[in-house]
Protein backbone atom coordinates (compact mmCIF):
# COMPACT_ATOMS: atom_id res chain seq x y z
CA UNK A 1 0.00 0.00 0.00
CA UNK A 2 1.40 2.99 -0.81
CA UNK A 3 -0.67 5.84 1.50
CA UNK A 4 -3.93 4.99 2.91
CA UNK A 5 -6.28 5.03 -0.86
CA UNK A 6 -3.71 4.28 -3.57
CA UNK A 7 -3.11 0.76 -4.07
CA UNK A 8 -1.06 -1.58 -6.29
CA UNK A 9 -1.98 -4.92 -7.63
CA UNK A 10 -1.45 -7.65 -10.33
CA UNK A 11 -3.89 -8.20 -12.54
CA UNK A 12 -5.75 -9.61 -15.35
CA UNK A 13 -8.40 -7.84 -17.88
CA UNK A 14 -11.52 -9.70 -17.82
CA UNK A 15 -13.49 -7.52 -19.86
CA UNK A 16 -14.31 -3.87 -20.32
CA UNK A 17 -17.41 -1.56 -20.80
CA UNK A 18 -17.89 2.01 -21.84
CA UNK A 19 -18.91 4.48 -18.66
CA UNK A 20 -20.12 7.89 -20.23
CA UNK A 21 -18.27 8.90 -23.61
CA UNK A 22 -14.21 8.87 -22.99
CA UNK A 23 -14.17 6.39 -19.68
CA UNK A 24 -13.71 2.76 -20.22
CA UNK A 25 -14.32 0.46 -16.71
CA UNK A 26 -12.34 -2.51 -16.67
CA UNK A 27 -12.78 -5.69 -14.86
CA UNK A 28 -9.64 -6.80 -13.17
CA UNK A 29 -9.07 -10.24 -11.69
CA UNK A 30 -6.34 -10.13 -9.25
CA UNK A 31 -4.53 -12.58 -7.13
CA UNK A 32 -5.26 -11.21 -3.63
CA UNK A 33 -8.25 -9.31 -4.26
CA UNK A 34 -10.33 -11.23 -6.18
CA UNK A 35 -12.47 -9.53 -9.00
CA UNK A 36 -11.59 -5.54 -9.16
CA UNK A 37 -13.15 -2.58 -10.83
CA UNK A 38 -11.88 0.14 -11.93
CA UNK A 39 -12.57 3.02 -14.14
CA UNK A 40 -9.90 3.97 -16.72
CA UNK A 41 -10.52 8.08 -17.84
CA UNK A 42 -10.30 9.38 -20.83
CA UNK A 43 -9.15 6.02 -22.76
CA UNK A 44 -11.53 6.26 -25.22
CA UNK A 45 -10.45 9.57 -26.38
CA UNK A 46 -6.89 9.07 -26.71
CA UNK A 47 -4.48 6.89 -28.13
CA UNK A 48 -4.32 4.20 -25.83
CA UNK A 49 -4.30 0.51 -26.14
CA UNK A 50 -7.24 -1.47 -26.85
CA UNK A 51 -8.17 -2.66 -23.83
CA UNK A 52 -8.20 1.17 -22.15
CA UNK A 53 -4.50 0.99 -20.87
CA UNK A 54 -4.29 -2.64 -20.25
CA UNK A 55 -3.39 -5.38 -23.09
CA UNK A 56 -4.96 -8.05 -22.70
CA UNK A 57 -3.40 -11.71 -22.53
CA UNK A 58 -1.02 -10.30 -20.13
CA UNK A 59 -0.33 -9.73 -16.28
CA UNK A 60 -0.08 -6.13 -15.25
CA UNK A 61 0.83 -4.09 -12.24
CA UNK A 62 -1.76 -1.40 -11.39
CA UNK A 63 -1.91 1.48 -9.52
CA UNK A 64 -5.30 2.25 -8.79
CA UNK A 65 -7.62 4.53 -5.72
CA UNK A 66 -9.92 2.43 -4.17
CA UNK A 67 -13.58 4.18 -4.46
CA UNK A 68 -16.09 4.28 -1.91
CA UNK A 69 -18.37 2.25 -4.04
CA UNK A 70 -17.74 -1.11 -5.79
CA UNK A 71 -15.69 0.98 -8.37
CA UNK A 72 -11.99 2.58 -7.88
CA UNK A 73 -9.59 4.81 -10.59
CA UNK A 74 -7.11 3.15 -12.75
CA UNK A 75 -4.04 5.47 -11.79
CA UNK A 76 -1.41 3.88 -14.06
CA UNK A 77 -0.37 0.34 -15.37
CA UNK A 78 2.69 -1.33 -16.02
CA UNK A 79 3.51 -4.39 -18.11
CA UNK A 80 5.00 -7.23 -16.51
CA UNK A 81 4.51 -10.02 -18.98
CA UNK A 82 2.78 -10.11 -22.20
CA UNK A 83 1.73 -13.33 -23.91
CA UNK A 84 1.83 -11.86 -27.28
CA UNK A 85 2.23 -15.36 -29.28
CA UNK A 86 -1.61 -15.43 -28.36
CA UNK A 87 -2.28 -12.60 -30.74
CA UNK A 88 -0.66 -14.32 -33.90
CA UNK A 89 -2.59 -16.61 -34.02
CA UNK A 90 -6.71 -16.24 -34.95
CA UNK A 91 -7.66 -19.70 -32.71
CA UNK A 92 -5.72 -18.68 -30.19
CA UNK A 93 -6.95 -15.71 -29.81
CA UNK A 94 -10.80 -16.39 -29.54
CA UNK A 95 -10.11 -19.66 -27.42
CA UNK A 96 -7.93 -17.37 -24.80
CA UNK A 97 -11.21 -14.73 -25.19
CA UNK A 98 -13.68 -18.18 -24.25
CA UNK A 99 -11.37 -18.97 -21.45
CA UNK A 100 -11.75 -15.24 -19.49
CA UNK A 101 -15.55 -15.63 -20.63
CA UNK A 102 -15.57 -18.80 -18.82
CA UNK A 103 -13.95 -17.61 -15.60
CA UNK A 104 -15.51 -14.47 -15.35
CA UNK A 105 -19.12 -16.78 -15.76
CA UNK A 106 -18.10 -19.03 -13.31
CA UNK A 107 -16.42 -17.22 -10.78
CA UNK A 108 -17.88 -14.79 -7.72
CA UNK A 109 -16.56 -11.36 -7.23
CA UNK A 110 -14.14 -12.92 -4.83
CA UNK A 111 -12.70 -16.07 -6.20
CA UNK A 112 -9.79 -17.46 -4.73
CA UNK A 113 -6.16 -16.96 -5.50
CA UNK A 114 -6.07 -20.22 -7.56
CA UNK A 115 -8.33 -19.07 -10.62
CA UNK A 116 -5.69 -16.30 -11.42
CA UNK A 117 -2.92 -18.40 -11.47
CA UNK A 118 -4.87 -20.99 -13.86
CA UNK A 119 -5.44 -17.51 -16.22
CA UNK A 120 -1.57 -17.12 -16.51
CA UNK A 121 -1.17 -20.92 -16.70
CA UNK A 122 -3.64 -20.87 -19.35
CA UNK A 123 -1.99 -17.82 -21.34
CA UNK A 124 1.19 -19.22 -21.08
CA UNK A 125 -0.07 -22.59 -22.61
CA UNK A 126 -1.68 -20.59 -25.63
CA UNK A 127 1.44 -18.69 -25.86
CA UNK A 128 2.78 -21.68 -26.65
CA UNK A 129 2.38 -22.79 -29.92
CA UNK A 130 3.83 -26.32 -29.88
CA UNK A 131 0.50 -26.86 -27.37
CA UNK A 132 -2.40 -28.25 -28.94
CA UNK A 133 -5.72 -25.57 -28.47
CA UNK A 134 -8.38 -28.48 -28.00
CA UNK A 135 -6.02 -29.53 -25.20
CA UNK A 136 -5.93 -26.16 -23.54
CA UNK A 137 -9.34 -25.41 -23.78
CA UNK A 138 -10.51 -29.20 -22.25
CA UNK A 139 -7.13 -28.93 -19.87
CA UNK A 140 -9.22 -25.42 -18.47
CA UNK A 141 -12.86 -26.87 -18.21
CA UNK A 142 -11.39 -29.48 -15.81
CA UNK A 143 -9.35 -26.94 -13.85
CA UNK A 144 -12.96 -24.99 -13.47
CA UNK A 145 -14.48 -27.81 -12.59
CA UNK A 146 -11.66 -29.01 -9.71
CA UNK A 147 -11.65 -25.66 -8.42
CA UNK A 148 -15.05 -24.81 -8.39
CA UNK A 149 -14.85 -28.90 -6.21
CA UNK A 150 -16.48 -30.86 -9.10
CA UNK A 151 -13.76 -33.20 -9.72
CA UNK A 152 -15.71 -36.66 -10.64
CA UNK A 153 -14.72 -39.54 -8.93
CA UNK A 154 -12.03 -41.37 -11.06
CA UNK A 155 -10.93 -44.65 -8.70
CA UNK A 156 -14.08 -46.14 -8.32
CA UNK A 157 -18.09 -46.70 -9.04
CA UNK A 158 -20.62 -45.54 -7.15
CA UNK A 159 -20.66 -48.36 -5.53
CA UNK A 160 -17.10 -48.40 -3.93
CA UNK A 161 -15.93 -51.02 -6.23
CA UNK A 162 -12.32 -49.85 -7.93
CA UNK A 163 -12.65 -48.91 -11.70
CA UNK A 164 -10.19 -51.96 -13.58
CA UNK A 165 -8.46 -51.90 -16.42
CA UNK A 166 -10.06 -54.33 -18.34
CA UNK A 167 -13.64 -52.92 -18.23
CA UNK A 168 -15.19 -49.97 -20.28
CA UNK A 169 -16.88 -47.42 -18.45
CA UNK A 170 -19.96 -44.69 -19.10
CA UNK A 171 -20.21 -41.37 -17.21
CA UNK A 172 -23.09 -40.98 -14.77
CA UNK A 173 -23.47 -37.38 -14.34
CA UNK A 174 -26.06 -38.34 -11.39
CA UNK A 175 -23.15 -40.14 -9.59
CA UNK A 176 -20.09 -37.79 -10.95
CA UNK A 177 -18.60 -41.40 -11.21
CA UNK A 178 -17.71 -43.81 -13.82
CA UNK A 179 -20.00 -47.12 -14.65
CA UNK A 180 -19.59 -50.05 -15.78
CA UNK A 181 -21.95 -51.25 -18.29
CA UNK A 182 -22.95 -54.87 -19.17
CA UNK A 183 -22.71 -53.79 -23.17
CA UNK A 184 -19.37 -52.06 -22.72
CA UNK A 185 -18.49 -48.33 -22.54
CA UNK A 186 -17.30 -44.96 -24.36
CA UNK A 187 -14.22 -44.69 -21.90
CA UNK A 188 -11.39 -47.52 -21.17
CA UNK A 189 -8.57 -47.13 -18.76
CA UNK A 190 -6.58 -45.11 -20.80
CA UNK A 191 -8.50 -42.71 -20.90
CA UNK A 192 -9.73 -42.17 -17.18
CA UNK A 193 -6.00 -42.65 -16.48
CA UNK A 194 -6.03 -39.55 -18.18
CA UNK A 195 -8.28 -37.31 -17.10
CA UNK A 196 -7.13 -38.51 -13.36
CA UNK A 197 -3.52 -36.51 -14.77
CA UNK A 198 -5.78 -33.64 -15.93
CA UNK A 199 -7.87 -33.44 -13.06
CA UNK A 200 -4.92 -33.47 -10.63
CA UNK A 201 -3.94 -30.22 -12.00
CA UNK A 202 -0.76 -30.72 -14.25
CA UNK A 203 0.52 -28.37 -17.14
CA UNK A 204 -0.73 -28.32 -20.37
CA UNK A 205 2.82 -28.81 -21.15
CA UNK A 206 3.02 -31.98 -18.77
CA UNK A 207 -0.17 -33.58 -20.72
CA UNK A 208 1.16 -32.63 -24.10
CA UNK A 209 3.98 -35.04 -23.53
CA UNK A 210 1.70 -37.73 -22.30
CA UNK A 211 1.53 -40.71 -25.13
CA UNK A 212 -1.23 -40.38 -27.26
CA UNK A 213 -2.45 -37.08 -25.85
CA UNK A 214 -4.22 -36.31 -28.90
CA UNK A 215 -6.56 -39.31 -29.16
CA UNK A 216 -6.84 -38.86 -25.32
CA UNK A 217 -7.44 -34.97 -25.70
CA UNK A 218 -10.32 -35.98 -28.56
CA UNK A 219 -11.72 -39.27 -25.99
CA UNK A 220 -12.81 -36.97 -23.22
CA UNK A 221 -13.04 -33.48 -24.60
CA UNK A 222 -16.39 -33.50 -24.87
CA UNK A 223 -17.06 -35.52 -21.60
CA UNK A 224 -15.31 -32.56 -19.95
CA UNK A 225 -17.29 -30.03 -21.87
CA UNK A 226 -20.70 -32.20 -20.49
CA UNK A 227 -19.57 -32.07 -17.32
CA UNK A 228 -18.89 -27.96 -16.89
CA UNK A 229 -22.13 -27.57 -18.80
CA UNK A 230 -23.66 -29.91 -16.10
CA UNK A 231 -21.64 -28.50 -13.00
CA UNK A 232 -20.87 -25.32 -13.38
CA UNK A 233 -23.15 -22.41 -13.44
CA UNK B 1 -22.12 4.49 -47.15
CA UNK B 2 -19.33 4.87 -45.03
CA UNK B 3 -17.07 2.09 -45.38
CA UNK B 4 -14.68 1.59 -42.49
CA UNK B 5 -11.46 -0.70 -44.02
CA UNK B 6 -8.65 -2.18 -41.89
CA UNK B 7 -6.24 -3.35 -44.12
CA UNK B 8 -2.71 -3.09 -42.86
CA UNK B 9 -1.63 -3.71 -46.59
CA UNK B 10 -1.24 0.19 -48.10
CA UNK B 11 -0.76 -1.32 -51.58
CA UNK B 12 -4.52 -3.81 -51.14
CA UNK B 13 -6.22 -1.04 -49.47
CA UNK B 14 -5.77 1.17 -51.98
CA UNK B 15 -6.95 -1.20 -54.69
CA UNK B 16 -9.88 -1.99 -52.53
CA UNK B 17 -10.53 1.80 -51.81
CA UNK B 18 -10.58 2.93 -54.97
CA UNK B 19 -13.17 0.00 -56.43
CA UNK B 20 -15.65 0.58 -53.55
CA UNK B 21 -15.34 4.39 -54.23
CA UNK B 22 -16.22 3.80 -57.72
CA UNK B 23 -19.52 2.42 -55.99
CA UNK B 24 -20.24 5.38 -54.47
CA UNK B 25 -18.87 4.70 -51.14
CA UNK B 26 -16.91 6.62 -48.68
CA UNK B 27 -13.94 4.45 -47.58
CA UNK B 28 -12.21 5.15 -44.68
CA UNK B 29 -9.06 3.47 -44.01
CA UNK B 30 -7.34 2.19 -40.79
CA UNK B 31 -4.22 -0.04 -40.99
CA UNK B 32 -4.48 -1.28 -37.36
CA UNK B 33 -6.72 -2.45 -34.61
CA UNK B 34 -6.21 0.88 -32.66
CA UNK B 35 -6.19 2.77 -35.98
CA UNK B 36 -9.63 1.51 -36.40
CA UNK B 37 -10.89 2.38 -33.21
CA UNK B 38 -10.06 5.60 -33.24
CA UNK B 39 -11.64 6.04 -36.96
CA UNK B 40 -14.91 5.05 -35.99
CA UNK B 41 -14.86 6.85 -32.50
CA UNK B 42 -14.69 10.33 -35.11
CA UNK B 43 -17.49 8.80 -36.92
CA UNK B 44 -19.59 5.56 -36.76
CA UNK B 45 -19.47 3.13 -40.29
CA UNK B 46 -22.10 1.85 -42.18
CA UNK B 47 -19.88 -1.36 -42.71
CA UNK B 48 -16.56 -2.42 -41.41
CA UNK B 49 -14.55 -4.44 -44.11
CA UNK B 50 -11.99 -6.33 -41.77
CA UNK B 51 -8.22 -8.22 -42.16
CA UNK B 52 -8.16 -10.54 -39.31
CA UNK B 53 -4.02 -10.75 -39.77
CA UNK B 54 -2.66 -7.95 -38.37
CA UNK B 55 0.50 -7.08 -36.83
CA UNK B 56 0.15 -6.01 -32.83
CA UNK B 57 -3.50 -6.11 -32.73
CA UNK B 58 -5.29 -9.00 -34.53
CA UNK B 59 -9.16 -8.54 -35.97
CA UNK B 60 -10.74 -10.61 -33.68
CA UNK B 61 -9.04 -8.37 -30.80
CA UNK B 62 -10.53 -5.35 -32.68
CA UNK B 63 -13.87 -6.94 -33.41
CA UNK B 64 -14.23 -7.78 -29.04
CA UNK B 65 -13.26 -4.42 -28.67
CA UNK B 66 -15.69 -3.04 -30.98
CA UNK B 67 -18.32 -4.84 -30.18
CA UNK B 68 -17.74 -3.80 -26.48
CA UNK B 69 -19.44 -0.59 -27.35
CA UNK B 70 -23.31 -0.29 -27.48
CA UNK B 71 -23.17 2.36 -30.43
CA UNK B 72 -21.36 -0.45 -32.81
CA UNK B 73 -23.09 -3.42 -31.97
CA UNK B 74 -25.54 -3.14 -34.76
CA UNK B 75 -22.62 -2.08 -37.48
CA UNK B 76 -21.98 -5.16 -39.77
CA UNK B 77 -18.96 -6.67 -39.97
CA UNK B 78 -17.43 -8.33 -43.15
CA UNK B 79 -14.35 -10.34 -42.84
CA UNK B 80 -12.02 -10.13 -45.97
CA UNK B 81 -9.05 -11.69 -44.88
CA UNK B 82 -5.65 -14.44 -45.69
CA UNK B 83 -6.62 -16.63 -43.36
CA UNK B 84 -8.19 -19.75 -45.33
CA UNK B 85 -11.43 -20.53 -44.08
CA UNK B 86 -9.94 -23.80 -43.26
CA UNK B 87 -8.19 -23.04 -40.62
CA UNK B 88 -11.13 -20.34 -39.15
CA UNK B 89 -11.75 -23.14 -37.27
CA UNK B 90 -14.49 -20.91 -34.97
CA UNK B 91 -15.57 -18.88 -38.01
CA UNK B 92 -19.45 -19.87 -36.15
CA UNK B 93 -18.37 -17.81 -33.38
CA UNK B 94 -17.15 -14.76 -35.37
CA UNK B 95 -20.79 -14.80 -36.91
CA UNK B 96 -23.14 -15.57 -33.77
CA UNK B 97 -20.80 -13.36 -30.82
CA UNK B 98 -19.07 -10.90 -33.54
CA UNK B 99 -21.72 -10.13 -35.69
CA UNK B 100 -19.67 -10.96 -38.45
CA UNK B 101 -22.25 -11.36 -41.89
CA UNK B 102 -19.88 -13.07 -44.08
CA UNK B 103 -16.20 -14.56 -44.49
CA UNK B 104 -14.11 -13.96 -47.78
CA UNK B 105 -11.06 -15.28 -48.49
CA UNK B 106 -9.46 -12.46 -50.07
CA UNK B 107 -6.86 -14.65 -52.80
CA UNK B 108 -10.43 -16.08 -53.82
CA UNK B 109 -12.41 -12.91 -54.13
CA UNK B 110 -11.76 -10.48 -56.46
CA UNK B 111 -12.42 -6.74 -56.11
CA UNK B 112 -16.15 -7.21 -57.93
CA UNK B 113 -17.21 -9.78 -55.62
CA UNK B 114 -15.62 -7.73 -52.84
CA UNK B 115 -17.78 -4.53 -53.86
CA UNK B 116 -21.06 -7.24 -54.50
CA UNK B 117 -20.52 -8.36 -51.17
CA UNK B 118 -20.51 -5.13 -49.39
CA UNK B 119 -23.45 -3.80 -51.68
CA UNK B 120 -25.41 -6.71 -50.28
CA UNK B 121 -24.31 -6.23 -46.82
CA UNK B 122 -24.63 -2.20 -46.99
CA UNK B 123 -28.68 -3.15 -48.41
CA UNK B 124 -29.44 -5.42 -45.38
CA UNK B 125 -28.08 -3.10 -43.20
Amino acid sequence: MMNNRQEVTEAIVLARTEYGEADRILTLLTPENGKLRLIAKGVRRVKSKLAGGIELFSVTNVTYIKGRGDIGTLISARLVTYYSKIVGDIDRTMLGYDLIKQLHKVTEDEPEADYYHLLVQAFAALDDATIDIELIRMWFGAQLLRLSGHTPNLRTEPGGAKLTAEQAYEFSFDDSAFVARPDGGAYRADAIKFLRIVFDGNQPAVLAHVGGAARLVEQTRQLVAFMGQQYLR
Amino acid sequence: MRILLIEPDRLLAGAYASALEQQGHTVVHAVSAQGAVHQADQQTPDVVVLELQMPRHNGVEFLYEFRSYTEWLGVPVLVHSFVPPSELTRAVKLRAELGVVQILHKPATSLRQLCEAVAHVAVAA
